[in-house]
């Protein structure tokens, strides 16, 4: 049969099309091409082939900088997805006391990142800020936590996961209110505690939005920018060059924009390889997966 | 009559709306004479600036100048690339003496004095001719605006308790900062007797002191040789063996504002930083603020800094009227020594100085005076290209590694060679 209007999906997927062709794979395009030059935007390009590869392989950038994106990244999905689940479970009861608590939790959300990290540079300052105060308080020796190499990269960590957590926090407990209350009367007639009740009820329940937390979070790390410009500009000693500000150092600092290109592709690579790898994992857990 | 406007239609005309939104978004150039003016300061620098922009705008009638902050001076740099190749550049705008060149080389800069009118009262070591080797032989391209060169601030209550005067050498200073130190019984250093940002700029200075240069006439960047490894050794000895220097968290002007912070709080009793921060020091400190030129080591030196206006080629050309006025308007002594008296930026007209000398300022404001004394040993930047990328790329984010993470200085500085040798 031949369709009256054989135009019309194209026409309705145009739109969709348009942005996507536009915001994504025209830029994505560009960035493959740029990666090929030598340019600083202001003077001619010059072809230098896979060159500006070879040069962030070689110097060891590359390798560098995916190991402390990963290193954050990690911290920030297990911490805010292990904390959003925790206060998710305290939190789940009737009451203006704990209405109040989990808005309050979830207020950091919504917060702009610059005024998080403006905060948080006061509360850390090494002097005179509030969280060494309170460690001389007690009689402990309290670290430099944003100047020194070791520990700086891992109190980013901190602080995206204070700000994050509030999230992890609701589309947890949307998950447990989708819960039906008879699954947990029912384990709890056949004898099972609340330890028990959770692993074998609530947690296979909130499964799914275990994964959506997850999801969001390594996207919303893998991210990070304001954070890192504002608290400490990539340093001391390049210990939070994290990807995003490695390729803003690249095209606004060093006038590299064939290089910035470069990361920006194996970028890509690493986040497409990874969404490969979660997708996998998501279709090899799904029921019935095993048997096919 | 009724008109029905279909989905189709509402659709077209959204689009229509759109396109004709977007044009006006990208429509360029102000009303006649007026220029928008690109800055890059926060504080004090930024209310002095608002105000002769004011004055200016109120003066005359013919041209109008907008202010607009950019954030500091490398987030402005950043922007000004960007506006650049989008050919949206602003009418007149400042940047670090450093990348002059390379703008230069690139073709983006216009020039600013065909007629010698805008630079010719400039004093020479701050303008275009002295600041750079052979500057005198290209067009002029850059105007001085706020320039600088760095000084060493010292509490002076704290000096005077302790019997201490202000380093005249690399040994001084090394025995000043020890006895300005202050330790608790446990041995954690409450009072550090010296900070500085770990920057290009006091580096260059340190190398230029122990007898080096950083880049030659010709573009060579050797990185001082073998003062370059002295300099930077010298600093690693007072972060990590005399543990009387602070080396400020974060990078470039977050650094800068922390040891200002850490001197005003009494955290530390001397610093090394821009003769910019000459006023905002003396206002907000509780103690009386002394100010000393850089020490020697086997020489004095100190390198010049600040920015220079300059007008984009990608400017919209009504707009340069405006820009070429205003520049002209700020080069003149009265403007030249607002801005120098009431931030503590060098004087740019040599009239000017000429005035400030002859009313006594510098009697009243002995501190002042230090900056303006330290030109004699100021030294001229290559006219290099890669100047900047030297400075940004190769060597800031090294000096950085080599001291708070100790890295042997030899090594540092063959890599920063290698990095700055790269095309």
């Amino acid at each position: 049969m031949k369709p009256k209007r054989p135009l019309d999906p194209y026409l309705f997927l145009a739109p969709t099309a348009l942005v996507l062709g536009l915001f994504f794979f025209w830029p994505l395009a560009l960035v493959f091409k740029n990666s090929l030059y030598r340019w600083d935007m202001l003077t001619p390009p010059e072809w230098v082939g896979a060159a500006n590869y070879g040069q962030i392989l070689a110097s060891g950038e590359l390798w560098g900088t995916i190991g402390r994106t990963l290193s954050y990244s990690v911290v920030v999905v297990v911490l805010s997805l292990g904390l959003g689940l925790g206060l998710a479970l305290a939190l789940d009861r009737p009451g203006k006391l704990y209405a109040f608590v989990r808005g309050a939790v979830f207020s950091a959300y919504v917060v702009s990142w610059v005024a998080v990290a403006l905060l948080w540079m006061w509360i850390l300052d090494a002097d005179g800020g509030l969280l060494s105060t309170l460690c001389r308080a007690v009689g402990i020796t309290p670290k430099n936590w944003l100047g020194d190499p070791a520990v700086a990269l891992y109190t980013l960590a901190a602080v995206s996961v204070w700000k994050i957590t509030g999230y992890s926090m609701v589309i947890f407990l949307a998950g447990l209110q989708d819960i039906p209350r008879s699954l947990h009367e029912a384990a709890a007639l056949d004898g099972a505690g609340p330890f028990s009740r959770f692993l074998h009820v609530t947690w296979p329940m909130l499964r799914p939005s275990a994964s959506f937390v997850g999801t969001t979070s390594l996207i919303l790390s893998f991210q990070a920018f304001d954070v890192v410009r504002v608290m400490t500009q990539g340093g001391p000693v390049k210990s939070t060059t994290v990807f995003v500000y490695a390729i803003y150092e690249h095209v606004f600092v060093n006038l590299r924009v064939g290089r910035a290109s470069a990361m920006t592709v194996a970028f890509f690579v690493l986040l497409l390889g990874l969404t490969a790898l979660q997708l996998l994992s998501w279709r090899l857990g799904k029921p019935g997966a095993r048997r096919a | 009559m009724s008109v029905r406007l279909g989905r189709r239609d509402a659709l077209i005309t959204l689009a229509s709306s759109f396109a004709a939104l977007a044009g006006a978004g990208c429509a360029r150039g102000g009303k006649d004479g007026e220029a928008s003016l690109w800055f890059a300061y926060g504080g004090t620098n930024r209310e002095v600036l608002l105000s002769l922009v004011n004055r200016f705008n109120a003066e005359q009638s013919t041209y109008r100048i907008k202010a607009i902050y950019q954030g500091d001076y490398f987030e402005a740099l950043a922007k000004l690339r960007t506006a650049i190749a989008a050919r949206a550049a602003p009418a007149l705008t400042h940047v670090v003496g450093e990348v002059v060149p390379y703008l230069a080389q690139a073709g983006t800069l216009l020039p600013i004095d065909e007629t010698n009118h805008v630079t010719g009262d400039v004093v020479p070591a701050l303008g275009q001719t002295g600041c750079f080797v052979r500057g005198s032989e290209r067009p002029i391209v850059c105007a001085p605006f706020n320039r600088s060169t760095p000084i060493a601030y010292y509490n002076r209550a704290l000096f005077d308790e302790l019997g201490l005067r202000p380093p005249t050498t690399w040994s001084e200073l090394e025995s000043v900062a020890r006895a300005a130190t202050l330790r608790s019984s446990d041995g954690t250093v409450t009072r550090h007797g010296f900070a500085c940002p770990i920057d290009w700029w006091f580096w260059v200075a340190l190398v230029g002191q122990a007898g080096g240069t950083v880049v030659e006439d010709d573009g060579t960047p050797s990185l001082g040789g073998e003062a370059g490894v002295r300099a930077l050794e010298f600093w690693q000895r007072l972060v990590h063996e005399e543990r009387t220097m602070k080396p400020p968290p974060g990078r470039d002007y977050n650094a800068w504002q922390a040891t200002n912070n850490d001197f005003l709080a009494g955290r530390v009793a001397m610093i090394w930083t821009s003769t910019a921060f000459l006023k905002y020091l003396e206002t907000n400190a509780k103690f009386p603020v002394g100010a000393a030129p850089l020490p020697a080591d086997v020489r004095r030196s100190v390198p010049t800094g600040g920015t220079m206006f300059v007008i984009p080629a990608a400017s919209s050309e009504p707009e340069r009227p405006a820009a070429r006025a205003f520049l002209q308007w700020m080069m003149q002594p009265r403007q030249a020594n607002e801005w120098a008296t009431r931030t503590g930026y060098l004087p740019v007209s040599q009239k000017g100085l000429a005035e400030l000398e002859a009313s006594g300022y510098y009697r009243e404001h002995p501190n002042d005076r230090v900056a303006l004394d330290q030109l004699k040993d100021a030294f001229a930047w290559p006219w290099a290209p890669s100047l900047f990328r030297i400075q940004r790329e190769a060597v800031q984010p090294r000096l950085e590694e080599a001291v708070l993470a100790r890295r042997d200085a030899r090594a540092t500085l063959d890599e920063a060679r290698r990095a700055a040798g790269e095309p």
